[in-house]
Protein backbone atom coordinates (compact mmCIF):
# COMPACT_ATOMS: atom_id res chain seq x y z
CA UNK A 1 0.00 0.00 0.00
CA UNK A 2 2.89 2.22 1.10
CA UNK A 3 4.99 1.20 -1.81
CA UNK A 4 2.00 2.04 -4.19
CA UNK A 5 1.11 5.39 -2.46
CA UNK A 6 5.04 6.38 -2.96
CA UNK A 7 4.93 5.70 -6.63
CA UNK A 8 1.56 7.76 -7.30
CA UNK A 9 3.73 10.62 -5.11
CA UNK A 10 7.17 10.47 -6.43
CA UNK A 11 6.37 8.48 -10.18
CA UNK A 12 10.03 7.12 -8.73
CA UNK A 13 10.92 5.37 -12.31
CA UNK A 14 11.21 1.48 -12.69
CA UNK A 15 15.15 1.74 -12.88
CA UNK A 16 15.69 2.98 -9.39
CA UNK A 17 12.71 0.72 -8.37
CA UNK A 18 15.02 -2.15 -8.82
CA UNK A 19 18.30 -0.54 -8.08
CA UNK A 20 16.12 -0.19 -4.35
CA UNK A 21 15.06 -3.85 -4.27
CA UNK A 22 18.84 -4.83 -5.33
CA UNK A 23 20.80 -2.79 -2.89
CA UNK A 24 20.61 -3.54 0.91
CA UNK A 25 17.94 -2.00 1.87
CA UNK A 26 16.82 -3.05 5.36
CA UNK A 27 13.23 -3.04 6.62
CA UNK A 28 13.09 0.36 8.71
CA UNK A 29 12.94 -1.26 12.46
CA UNK A 30 10.34 -0.21 14.09
CA UNK A 31 10.79 3.51 15.42
CA UNK A 32 10.12 2.65 18.84
CA UNK A 33 13.34 0.44 19.04
CA UNK A 34 15.33 3.40 17.23
CA UNK A 35 13.94 5.90 19.79
CA UNK A 36 15.21 3.36 22.54
CA UNK A 37 18.56 2.63 20.49
CA UNK A 38 19.56 6.30 20.56
CA UNK A 39 22.70 6.98 22.77
CA UNK A 40 24.33 10.30 23.39
CA UNK A 41 27.90 8.47 24.27
CA UNK A 42 30.36 9.34 21.26
CA UNK A 43 32.25 6.57 19.47
CA UNK A 44 35.51 5.00 20.58
CA UNK A 45 38.25 5.06 17.75
CA UNK A 46 37.59 1.50 18.21
CA UNK A 47 33.91 1.65 17.13
CA UNK A 48 34.81 3.93 14.26
CA UNK A 49 38.10 1.60 12.46
CA UNK A 50 35.75 -1.41 13.01
CA UNK A 51 32.44 0.24 11.56
CA UNK A 52 32.78 2.26 8.66
CA UNK A 53 30.03 5.23 8.11
CA UNK A 54 27.03 3.96 6.49
CA UNK A 55 24.85 5.58 4.96
CA UNK A 56 20.76 5.54 4.11
CA UNK A 57 18.40 7.47 1.87
CA UNK A 58 15.25 8.50 2.93
CA UNK A 59 12.50 9.69 1.14
CA UNK A 60 9.71 11.23 2.90
CA UNK A 61 6.46 10.59 1.35
CA UNK A 62 4.37 13.26 2.75
CA UNK A 63 4.25 16.16 0.87
CA UNK A 64 2.65 18.81 4.29
CA UNK A 65 5.55 21.30 5.32
CA UNK A 66 4.81 20.93 8.82
CA UNK A 67 4.75 16.91 8.49
CA UNK A 68 7.92 17.26 6.40
CA UNK A 69 9.15 20.14 9.47
CA UNK A 70 8.04 17.61 12.84
CA UNK A 71 9.66 14.04 10.53
CA UNK A 72 13.52 16.05 10.35
CA UNK A 73 13.31 17.49 13.69
CA UNK A 74 12.11 13.99 15.06
CA UNK A 75 15.20 12.62 13.48
CA UNK A 76 17.46 15.31 14.78
CA UNK A 77 16.10 14.52 18.39
CA UNK A 78 15.88 10.91 18.12
CA UNK A 79 17.73 9.08 15.60
CA UNK A 80 21.19 7.39 16.58
CA UNK A 81 23.58 8.46 13.64
CA UNK A 82 26.55 6.75 15.18
CA UNK A 83 28.43 4.82 11.98
CA UNK A 84 25.23 6.17 9.93
CA UNK A 85 24.76 9.16 7.88
CA UNK A 86 21.08 9.68 6.18
CA UNK A 87 19.91 11.84 3.84
CA UNK A 88 16.43 12.90 3.97
CA UNK A 89 14.64 13.69 0.89
CA UNK A 90 11.43 15.15 1.00
CA UNK A 91 8.85 17.92 -0.66
CA UNK A 92 5.80 20.33 -0.04
CA UNK A 93 3.01 21.73 -1.16
CA UNK A 94 3.18 25.06 -2.08
CA UNK A 95 4.51 27.40 0.94
CA UNK A 96 6.55 30.02 2.30
CA UNK A 97 9.19 28.75 4.89
CA UNK A 98 10.98 31.60 7.21
CA UNK A 99 13.98 30.96 9.06
CA UNK A 100 14.42 30.56 12.88
CA UNK A 101 14.55 33.88 13.72
CA UNK A 102 13.18 35.99 11.38
CA UNK A 103 10.10 38.15 10.96
CA UNK A 104 7.41 37.00 8.63
CA UNK A 105 6.08 40.47 7.92
CA UNK A 106 9.13 41.50 6.98
CA UNK A 107 9.59 38.97 4.78
CA UNK A 108 6.72 38.03 2.81
CA UNK A 109 2.68 39.57 2.77
CA UNK A 110 1.48 36.99 5.44
CA UNK A 111 -2.64 38.44 4.63
CA UNK A 112 -1.22 37.19 0.31
CA UNK A 113 0.05 34.26 1.09
CA UNK A 114 -3.20 33.10 3.27
CA UNK A 115 -5.40 34.18 0.15
CA UNK A 116 -3.11 32.46 -1.78
CA UNK A 117 -4.29 29.38 0.45
CA UNK A 118 -0.85 28.78 1.03
CA UNK A 119 0.49 28.42 4.63
CA UNK A 120 3.49 30.12 6.36
CA UNK A 121 5.82 27.78 8.66
CA UNK A 122 9.38 28.84 10.44
CA UNK A 123 11.77 26.14 10.98
CA UNK A 124 14.59 25.18 12.92
CA UNK A 125 17.31 26.39 11.40
CA UNK A 126 19.15 29.40 10.81
CA UNK A 127 19.02 31.38 7.45
CA UNK A 128 16.13 33.43 5.50
CA UNK A 129 12.49 32.40 3.99
CA UNK A 130 12.28 30.72 0.82
CA UNK A 131 9.00 29.56 -1.63
CA UNK A 132 8.69 25.41 -1.68
CA UNK A 133 6.38 23.87 -3.88
CA UNK A 134 6.65 20.64 -5.61
CA UNK A 135 9.48 21.41 -8.05
CA UNK A 136 11.75 22.16 -5.04
CA UNK A 137 13.84 19.46 -3.74
CA UNK A 138 14.48 19.57 -0.20
CA UNK A 139 17.78 17.70 0.65
CA UNK A 140 18.42 16.97 4.70
CA UNK A 141 21.96 15.91 5.63
CA UNK A 142 22.21 14.53 8.79
CA UNK A 143 24.88 13.68 11.09
CA UNK A 144 26.60 13.13 14.21
CA UNK A 145 28.06 17.14 15.26
CA UNK A 146 31.27 16.01 14.83
CA UNK A 147 31.26 15.05 11.25
CA UNK A 148 28.56 17.83 9.76
CA UNK A 149 30.13 19.31 6.89
CA UNK A 150 28.24 21.23 4.50
CA UNK A 151 30.56 21.85 1.72
CA UNK A 152 31.56 17.90 1.46
CA UNK A 153 27.22 17.80 0.95
CA UNK A 154 26.63 20.38 -1.34
CA UNK A 155 29.78 18.79 -3.33
CA UNK A 156 27.47 15.74 -3.35
CA UNK A 157 24.90 17.57 -5.01
CA UNK A 158 26.90 19.09 -7.53
CA UNK A 159 28.60 16.06 -8.71
CA UNK A 160 24.81 14.17 -9.18
CA UNK A 161 24.20 17.24 -11.02
CA UNK A 162 26.90 16.78 -13.68
CA UNK A 163 26.96 13.25 -13.37
CA UNK A 164 23.26 12.81 -14.74
CA UNK A 165 22.99 15.36 -16.90
CA UNK A 166 26.47 17.43 -17.75
CA UNK A 167 25.31 20.52 -15.71
CA UNK A 168 28.09 22.48 -14.25
CA UNK A 169 27.74 24.30 -10.40
CA UNK A 170 29.97 26.18 -8.71
CA UNK A 171 29.21 26.27 -4.23
CA UNK A 172 29.87 30.10 -3.46
CA UNK A 173 31.59 31.54 -0.23
CA UNK A 174 27.84 31.66 1.33
CA UNK A 175 27.13 28.35 0.15
CA UNK A 176 24.60 28.83 -2.55
CA UNK A 177 24.70 26.57 -5.59
CA UNK A 178 25.12 28.79 -8.61
CA UNK A 179 24.48 27.83 -12.38
CA UNK A 180 26.17 29.98 -15.12
CA UNK A 181 28.12 31.89 -12.11
CA UNK A 182 24.55 33.89 -11.47
CA UNK A 183 21.91 32.02 -10.90
CA UNK A 184 21.23 30.77 -7.46
CA UNK A 185 19.38 26.84 -7.68
CA UNK A 186 20.10 26.20 -4.44
CA UNK A 187 20.00 27.65 -0.27
CA UNK A 188 21.54 26.32 2.54
CA UNK A 189 20.85 26.25 6.35
CA UNK A 190 21.65 23.97 9.29
CA UNK A 191 21.18 23.12 12.85
CA UNK A 192 23.76 22.19 15.47
CA UNK A 193 23.16 20.36 18.73
CA UNK A 194 24.73 17.82 20.31
CA UNK A 195 25.02 14.66 19.98
CA UNK A 196 23.27 15.91 16.18
CA UNK A 197 23.19 17.87 13.33
CA UNK A 198 21.62 18.26 10.12
CA UNK A 199 22.18 20.72 6.71
CA UNK A 200 19.34 21.07 4.68
CA UNK A 201 19.13 22.81 1.27
CA UNK A 202 16.93 23.55 -1.04
CA UNK A 203 17.19 22.64 -4.95
CA UNK A 204 14.97 24.30 -7.58
CA UNK A 205 13.73 21.64 -10.00
CA UNK A 206 11.17 23.19 -11.38
CA UNK A 207 9.46 26.00 -9.41
CA UNK A 208 6.59 27.64 -10.07
CA UNK A 209 8.59 31.42 -10.61
CA UNK A 210 5.59 33.86 -10.64
CA UNK A 211 4.86 32.34 -7.09
CA UNK A 212 8.34 32.22 -5.72
CA UNK A 213 8.41 36.07 -6.50
CA UNK A 214 4.79 36.95 -5.46
CA UNK A 215 4.93 35.17 -2.49
CA UNK A 216 8.63 36.06 -1.54
CA UNK A 217 8.02 40.20 -2.39
CA UNK A 218 8.45 42.90 0.24
CA UNK A 219 7.59 46.10 0.80
CA UNK A 220 8.75 48.83 3.33
CA UNK A 221 6.44 48.45 5.88
CA UNK A 222 8.28 50.70 8.50
CA UNK A 223 9.01 47.69 10.29
CA UNK A 224 12.41 48.13 12.64
CA UNK A 225 13.77 44.40 13.66
CA UNK A 226 16.71 42.89 14.48
CA UNK A 227 15.29 39.81 12.81
CA UNK A 228 17.42 38.14 10.40
CA UNK A 229 17.37 38.99 6.86
CA UNK A 230 17.24 37.21 3.84
CA UNK A 231 19.22 37.79 1.06
CA UNK A 232 17.66 37.89 -2.41
CA UNK A 233 19.68 36.15 -5.56
CA UNK A 234 18.18 35.78 -8.68
CA UNK A 235 17.32 32.28 -9.47
CA UNK A 236 17.16 29.88 -12.29
CA UNK A 237 15.20 26.74 -12.62
CA UNK A 238 17.50 23.90 -13.38
CA UNK A 239 14.71 22.13 -15.93
CA UNK A 240 15.62 25.78 -17.65
CA UNK A 241 19.17 24.60 -18.59
CA UNK A 242 18.19 20.98 -19.34
CA UNK A 243 14.94 20.12 -19.69
CA UNK A 244 15.46 16.52 -19.02
CA UNK A 245 15.64 17.25 -15.65
CA UNK A 246 13.15 16.43 -13.52
CA UNK A 247 12.27 16.15 -9.30
CA UNK A 248 11.69 12.48 -9.79
CA UNK A 249 15.18 11.95 -11.48
CA UNK A 250 16.87 13.94 -9.51
CA UNK A 251 15.68 11.82 -6.50
CA UNK A 252 17.41 9.03 -7.51
CA UNK A 253 20.08 11.38 -9.20
CA UNK A 254 21.06 12.40 -5.51
CA UNK A 255 20.29 9.42 -3.81
CA UNK A 256 22.84 7.80 -5.81
CA UNK A 257 25.53 10.19 -5.57
CA UNK A 258 25.08 10.49 -1.79
CA UNK A 259 25.76 6.44 -1.61
CA UNK A 260 28.96 5.99 -3.38
CA UNK A 261 30.74 9.09 -2.05
CA UNK A 262 33.09 8.32 0.74
CA UNK A 263 32.06 10.32 3.64
CA UNK A 264 35.05 11.48 5.05
CA UNK A 265 37.62 11.78 2.23
CA UNK A 266 34.96 12.41 -0.25
CA UNK A 267 36.52 9.58 -2.94
CA UNK A 268 34.00 8.06 -5.05
CA UNK A 269 33.19 4.54 -4.65
CA UNK A 270 31.32 3.59 -7.31
CA UNK A 271 29.06 0.61 -7.25
CA UNK A 272 31.40 -0.90 -4.87
CA UNK A 273 30.80 1.61 -2.08
CA UNK A 274 27.01 1.36 -2.70
CA UNK A 275 27.02 -1.91 -2.65
CA UNK A 276 28.11 -1.43 1.32
CA UNK A 277 25.47 1.08 2.06
CA UNK A 278 21.91 0.98 3.16
CA UNK A 279 20.06 2.27 0.03
CA UNK A 280 17.49 3.97 -0.58
CA UNK A 281 13.91 3.73 2.20
CA UNK A 282 10.23 5.21 1.53
CA UNK A 283 9.31 6.99 5.21
CA UNK A 284 5.73 7.34 5.68
CA UNK A 285 5.88 9.74 8.47
CA UNK A 286 3.26 8.98 11.25
CA UNK A 287 3.08 9.13 14.72
CA UNK A 288 2.91 5.01 14.75
CA UNK A 289 6.66 4.88 13.26
CA UNK A 290 7.52 7.92 15.07
CA UNK A 291 6.20 7.97 18.66
CA UNK A 292 5.75 12.10 19.11
CA UNK A 293 5.65 12.94 15.75
CA UNK A 294 2.16 14.49 15.76
CA UNK A 295 2.77 16.40 18.79
CA UNK A 296 5.95 17.83 17.38
CA UNK A 297 3.51 18.46 14.05
CA UNK A 298 1.46 20.23 16.40
CA UNK A 299 3.76 23.07 17.80
CA UNK A 300 5.45 23.91 14.29
CA UNK A 301 1.89 24.66 13.06
CA UNK A 302 0.94 26.50 16.26
CA UNK A 303 0.74 30.35 15.89
CA UNK A 304 3.01 30.79 19.21
CA UNK A 305 5.92 29.18 17.12
CA UNK A 306 4.98 30.49 13.31
CA UNK A 307 3.95 33.90 14.67
CA UNK A 308 5.27 34.31 18.18
CA UNK A 309 8.30 33.20 18.11
CA UNK A 310 9.26 36.31 16.17
CA UNK A 311 11.71 38.84 17.82
CA UNK A 312 10.03 41.76 18.92
CA UNK A 313 9.73 44.87 16.13
CA UNK A 314 8.02 48.06 15.66
CA UNK A 315 6.38 49.16 12.91
CA UNK A 316 6.57 53.08 12.32
CA UNK A 317 4.44 54.64 9.42
CA UNK A 318 4.17 57.98 8.87
CA UNK A 319 1.26 59.97 7.20
CA UNK A 320 0.88 63.34 5.52
CA UNK A 321 -2.17 65.21 6.26
CA UNK A 322 -4.26 66.69 4.40
CA UNK A 323 -4.64 70.21 4.49
CA UNK A 324 -8.41 70.57 5.29
CA UNK A 325 -7.80 68.56 8.19
CA UNK A 326 -5.06 70.82 9.59
CA UNK A 327 -6.05 74.15 11.81
CA UNK A 328 -6.04 77.61 10.30
CA UNK A 329 -3.49 79.42 10.00
CA UNK A 330 -1.44 76.17 10.20
CA UNK A 331 1.17 75.90 7.32
CA UNK A 332 3.65 73.37 5.87
CA UNK A 333 4.42 69.63 5.67
CA UNK A 334 2.69 68.09 8.79
CA UNK A 335 2.20 64.23 9.56
CA UNK A 336 0.70 62.09 11.55
CA UNK A 337 2.72 59.17 12.84
CA UNK A 338 1.87 55.40 13.93
CA UNK A 339 4.14 53.33 15.92
CA UNK A 340 3.29 49.46 17.16
CA UNK A 341 5.63 47.60 19.48
CA UNK A 342 5.28 43.80 18.90
CA UNK A 343 6.34 41.61 21.03
CA UNK A 344 6.01 37.27 20.55
CA UNK A 345 3.94 38.48 18.00
CA UNK A 346 1.40 40.43 20.17
CA UNK A 347 0.73 44.10 20.31
CA UNK A 348 1.98 45.43 23.04
CA UNK A 349 1.68 49.19 22.71
CA UNK A 350 0.29 51.50 20.10
CA UNK A 351 0.71 55.16 20.00
CA UNK A 352 -0.45 57.94 17.43
CA UNK A 353 1.37 61.30 17.06
CA UNK A 354 -0.85 63.67 15.96
CA UNK A 355 0.74 66.50 14.43
CA UNK A 356 0.07 70.41 16.00
CA UNK A 357 -2.21 70.84 12.98
CA UNK A 358 -4.65 68.40 13.68
CA UNK A 359 -5.21 69.62 17.69
CA UNK A 360 -8.56 70.87 17.95
CA UNK A 361 -10.18 72.41 21.01
CA UNK A 362 -12.26 69.21 20.78
CA UNK A 363 -11.17 65.95 20.41
CA UNK A 364 -7.70 65.01 19.70
CA UNK A 365 -4.51 65.46 21.73
CA UNK A 366 -0.55 65.38 20.99
CA UNK A 367 -0.59 61.72 22.02
CA UNK A 368 -3.83 59.71 21.35
CA UNK A 369 -4.25 56.22 22.76
CA UNK A 370 -7.35 55.46 21.19
CA UNK A 371 -6.30 52.37 19.97
CA UNK A 372 -6.04 50.69 23.61
CA UNK A 373 -8.21 48.06 22.23
CA UNK A 374 -5.08 47.02 20.05
CA UNK A 375 -2.97 46.39 23.20
CA UNK A 376 -2.86 42.16 23.89
CA UNK A 377 -3.89 41.34 20.71
CA UNK A 378 -2.24 39.05 18.09
CA UNK A 379 -0.79 40.93 15.22
CA UNK A 380 -3.21 39.88 12.50
CA UNK A 381 -6.05 40.51 10.76
CA UNK A 382 -8.44 40.19 13.98
CA UNK A 383 -6.61 42.91 15.54
CA UNK A 384 -7.27 45.31 12.30
CA UNK A 385 -10.91 44.46 12.81
CA UNK A 386 -10.80 45.55 16.67
CA UNK A 387 -9.42 48.75 15.66
CA UNK A 388 -11.92 49.87 13.09
CA UNK A 389 -14.74 49.06 15.76
CA UNK A 390 -12.30 51.09 17.88
CA UNK A 391 -12.28 54.38 15.53
CA UNK A 392 -15.90 53.45 14.39
CA UNK A 393 -17.07 54.22 18.14
CA UNK A 394 -14.61 57.24 18.49
CA UNK A 395 -15.95 59.03 15.49
CA UNK A 396 -20.03 58.94 16.17
CA UNK A 397 -19.17 59.66 19.15
CA UNK A 398 -17.77 63.50 18.17
CA UNK A 399 -19.63 63.58 15.13
CA UNK A 400 -18.19 66.97 14.30
CA UNK A 401 -14.50 65.00 13.97
CA UNK A 402 -15.61 62.64 12.02
CA UNK A 403 -13.17 63.97 8.49
CA UNK A 404 -10.56 63.57 10.92
CA UNK A 405 -11.02 60.53 12.56
CA UNK A 406 -11.93 58.77 9.19
CA UNK A 407 -8.52 60.11 8.30
CA UNK A 408 -6.80 58.68 11.12
CA UNK A 409 -9.04 55.37 10.91
CA UNK A 410 -7.45 55.33 7.36
CA UNK A 411 -4.24 55.33 8.69
CA UNK A 412 -4.14 52.97 11.20
CA UNK A 413 -5.69 50.26 8.45
CA UNK A 414 -3.14 51.14 5.82
CA UNK A 415 -0.43 50.32 8.19
CA UNK A 416 -2.58 46.98 9.43
CA UNK A 417 -2.99 45.70 6.14
CA UNK A 418 0.35 46.18 4.23
CA UNK A 419 1.62 43.97 6.38
CA UNK B 1 43.82 37.69 58.81
CA UNK B 2 44.90 33.79 57.94
CA UNK B 3 41.15 32.77 59.83
CA UNK B 4 38.97 35.70 57.90
CA UNK B 5 39.72 33.90 54.25
CA UNK B 6 39.07 30.33 55.55
CA UNK B 7 36.01 31.28 56.96
CA UNK B 8 35.25 32.52 53.60
CA UNK B 9 35.90 29.73 51.62
CA UNK B 10 34.62 26.71 53.43
CA UNK B 11 31.13 28.19 53.10
CA UNK B 12 29.08 25.55 50.91
CA UNK B 13 26.50 28.76 50.69
CA UNK B 14 28.23 31.33 50.02
CA UNK B 15 25.66 34.14 50.74
CA UNK B 16 24.87 36.32 47.84
CA UNK B 17 26.33 39.20 49.85
CA UNK B 18 29.83 38.94 50.67
CA UNK B 19 28.72 42.21 53.16
CA UNK B 20 26.97 40.21 55.39
CA UNK B 21 29.53 37.45 55.71
CA UNK B 22 32.27 39.87 56.79
CA UNK B 23 29.70 41.75 59.23
CA UNK B 24 29.72 38.01 60.63
CA UNK B 25 33.40 37.55 60.72
CA UNK B 26 33.75 40.44 62.51
CA UNK B 27 32.29 38.31 65.65
CA UNK B 28 35.70 36.67 65.44
CA UNK B 29 37.98 39.03 64.28
CA UNK B 30 39.82 41.24 66.00
CA UNK B 31 38.96 45.20 64.53
CA UNK B 32 40.74 45.33 60.73
CA UNK B 33 41.08 48.44 59.19
CA UNK B 34 38.34 48.89 56.50
CA UNK B 35 40.76 48.37 54.04
CA UNK B 36 41.63 45.37 55.14
CA UNK B 37 38.06 43.98 55.00
CA UNK B 38 37.42 45.52 51.10
CA UNK B 39 40.70 43.46 50.22
CA UNK B 40 39.10 40.23 52.00
CA UNK B 41 35.97 41.45 49.89
CA UNK B 42 37.71 41.47 46.51
CA UNK B 43 39.45 38.28 46.70
CA UNK B 44 36.52 36.22 48.43
CA UNK B 45 34.54 37.21 45.06
CA UNK B 46 37.37 36.27 42.74
CA UNK B 47 37.66 33.09 44.43
CA UNK B 48 33.60 32.30 43.74
CA UNK B 49 34.07 33.65 40.04
CA UNK B 50 35.82 30.29 39.25
CA UNK B 51 34.76 29.47 35.63
CA UNK B 52 33.15 25.98 35.19
CA UNK B 53 33.09 24.38 31.86
CA UNK B 54 30.72 21.85 30.18
CA UNK B 55 31.47 19.64 27.39
CA UNK B 56 29.57 21.55 25.33
CA UNK B 57 31.43 24.13 25.62
CA UNK B 58 29.45 26.37 27.48
CA UNK B 59 30.76 28.35 31.27
CA UNK B 60 29.05 29.23 34.45
CA UNK B 61 30.43 31.84 36.74
CA UNK B 62 29.10 31.83 40.39
CA UNK B 63 28.48 34.95 42.81
CA UNK B 64 26.74 33.49 45.89
CA UNK B 65 23.20 31.26 44.03
CA UNK B 66 23.36 33.22 41.04
CA UNK B 67 25.39 31.44 37.78
CA UNK B 68 26.10 33.67 34.68
CA UNK B 69 26.48 31.44 32.02
CA UNK B 70 28.70 32.38 28.71
CA UNK B 71 29.94 30.51 25.65
CA UNK B 72 34.10 29.69 25.47
CA UNK B 73 36.04 31.31 23.02
CA UNK B 74 36.62 27.69 21.03
CA UNK B 75 32.78 27.74 21.27
CA UNK B 76 32.46 31.17 19.65
CA UNK B 77 35.60 30.50 17.41
CA UNK B 78 34.04 27.92 15.80
CA UNK B 79 30.34 29.76 15.31
CA UNK B 80 31.97 32.45 13.20
CA UNK B 81 30.11 35.88 13.57
CA UNK B 82 26.84 35.89 15.56
CA UNK B 83 24.46 37.40 13.98
CA UNK B 84 21.63 36.25 16.20
CA UNK B 85 20.98 35.11 20.18
CA UNK B 86 17.91 34.31 21.53
CA UNK B 87 18.06 33.83 25.25
CA UNK B 88 15.72 32.19 27.12
CA UNK B 89 13.47 34.84 29.03
CA UNK B 90 13.24 35.86 32.67
CA UNK B 91 11.21 33.70 34.82
CA UNK B 92 12.26 30.41 33.01
CA UNK B 93 12.46 27.18 34.42
CA UNK B 94 15.54 25.76 32.95
CA UNK B 95 17.21 21.84 33.77
CA UNK B 96 21.03 21.14 33.55
CA UNK B 97 21.67 19.63 30.10
CA UNK B 98 18.06 21.09 28.77
CA UNK B 99 17.68 23.04 25.55
CA UNK B 100 17.50 26.94 26.33
CA UNK B 101 18.17 28.81 23.35
CA UNK B 102 20.06 29.64 19.71
CA UNK B 103 22.66 31.44 18.53
CA UNK B 104 22.66 32.37 14.76
CA UNK B 105 25.97 32.32 12.40
CA UNK B 106 26.28 31.92 9.11
CA UNK B 107 22.99 30.32 8.35
CA UNK B 108 23.06 27.99 11.13
CA UNK B 109 20.92 27.91 14.19
CA UNK B 110 23.66 26.37 16.99
CA UNK B 111 21.21 24.86 20.23
CA UNK B 112 22.46 26.45 23.90
CA UNK B 113 22.26 24.33 26.10
CA UNK B 114 21.94 25.16 30.39
CA UNK B 115 24.77 24.10 32.38
CA UNK B 116 22.58 23.73 35.57
CA UNK B 117 19.46 23.59 36.91
CA UNK B 118 17.45 26.52 37.96
CA UNK B 119 15.26 29.75 36.76
CA UNK B 120 16.38 32.36 34.28
CA UNK B 121 16.94 35.62 35.97
CA UNK B 122 18.21 37.93 33.68
CA UNK B 123 19.23 37.98 30.22
CA UNK B 124 22.00 40.15 28.14
CA UNK B 125 20.28 42.45 26.54
CA UNK B 126 23.67 43.96 24.96
CA UNK B 127 24.20 40.78 23.39
CA UNK B 128 20.27 40.81 22.04
CA UNK B 129 20.94 44.04 20.36
CA UNK B 130 24.56 43.19 19.26
CA UNK B 131 25.34 39.23 19.14
CA UNK B 132 29.09 40.63 17.96
CA UNK B 133 29.82 40.72 21.85
CA UNK B 134 29.60 37.07 21.80
CA UNK B 135 32.66 37.17 19.66
CA UNK B 136 34.55 39.88 20.86
CA UNK B 137 34.08 39.58 24.30
CA UNK B 138 32.56 36.31 25.07
CA UNK B 139 34.06 35.75 29.08
CA UNK B 140 32.97 39.56 29.78
CA UNK B 141 30.72 41.06 28.09
CA UNK B 142 29.47 38.78 25.70
CA UNK B 143 27.88 36.77 28.81
CA UNK B 144 24.12 35.69 27.86
CA UNK B 145 22.04 34.86 30.63
CA UNK B 146 21.62 34.73 34.99
CA UNK B 147 20.18 31.66 36.43
CA UNK B 148 19.80 31.07 40.14
CA UNK B 149 20.87 27.45 40.81
CA UNK B 150 18.37 24.97 42.26
CA UNK B 151 20.82 21.93 42.39
CA UNK B 152 24.22 23.58 43.26
CA UNK B 153 25.86 20.40 43.56
CA UNK B 154 25.53 20.15 39.47
CA UNK B 155 28.75 22.19 39.69
CA UNK B 156 30.78 19.70 40.86
CA UNK B 157 29.93 17.73 37.82
CA UNK B 158 31.57 20.48 35.55
CA UNK B 159 34.80 20.66 34.07
CA UNK B 160 37.77 23.33 35.73
CA UNK B 161 39.19 25.81 33.15
CA UNK B 162 42.21 23.37 32.99
CA UNK B 163 40.38 20.73 32.85
CA UNK B 164 38.07 22.30 29.84
CA UNK B 165 41.70 23.41 28.16
CA UNK B 166 43.00 19.68 28.03
CA UNK B 167 39.39 18.40 27.23
CA UNK B 168 40.17 20.56 24.41
CA UNK B 169 43.04 18.91 23.37
CA UNK B 170 42.14 15.75 23.20
CA UNK B 171 39.87 14.02 20.17
CA UNK B 172 36.63 14.14 22.04
CA UNK B 173 35.34 17.74 21.76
Amino acid sequence: MAQAMAQNMFRISQVSLNNVVRCNAYAFAPATSQAKAYSSASTTDKEKSKNPIQKSVFISQSTDIFTNLALEDWMYRNFNFNNHHVLLMWRNSPCVVIGRHQNPWVETNTTNVAHQGMEIARRNSGGGTVYHDRGNLNLTFFTKREEYNRRNNLEIVSRALFREWGIESVITPREDIVVKNTYKISGTAAKLGRPNAYHHCTLLVDVNKVALRQSLHKDDKGIVTNATQSVASPIMNLCEINQHVKVERMLGAVGWEYLRTCPETLEDGGQDLINKQRGFQLINPTDNWFPGLNKLKEELSSWDWRFGKTPKFQVNKSFRVPKEFLGEGEMGVQELKVSLEVNKGIIDDVTLKLPPGLLSTNGFHGEVDVVTSLRGQPFSERAVVSLENALHDMSTKEGNLQGKSQFVMNCMRQVMQSV
Amino acid sequence: MVMSLNILRCGARISGRSINLLQNCGRYLPKLSENAFRLVSTSACRSTNVRRFTDKHEWISIDGNVGTVGISHYAQDSLGDVVYAQLPDVGTVVEQKGECGALESVKAASELYCPVSGKVVEKNASVEQTPGLINNSCYEKGWLFKVELTRPEELTGLMSEEEYEKFLKSDDH
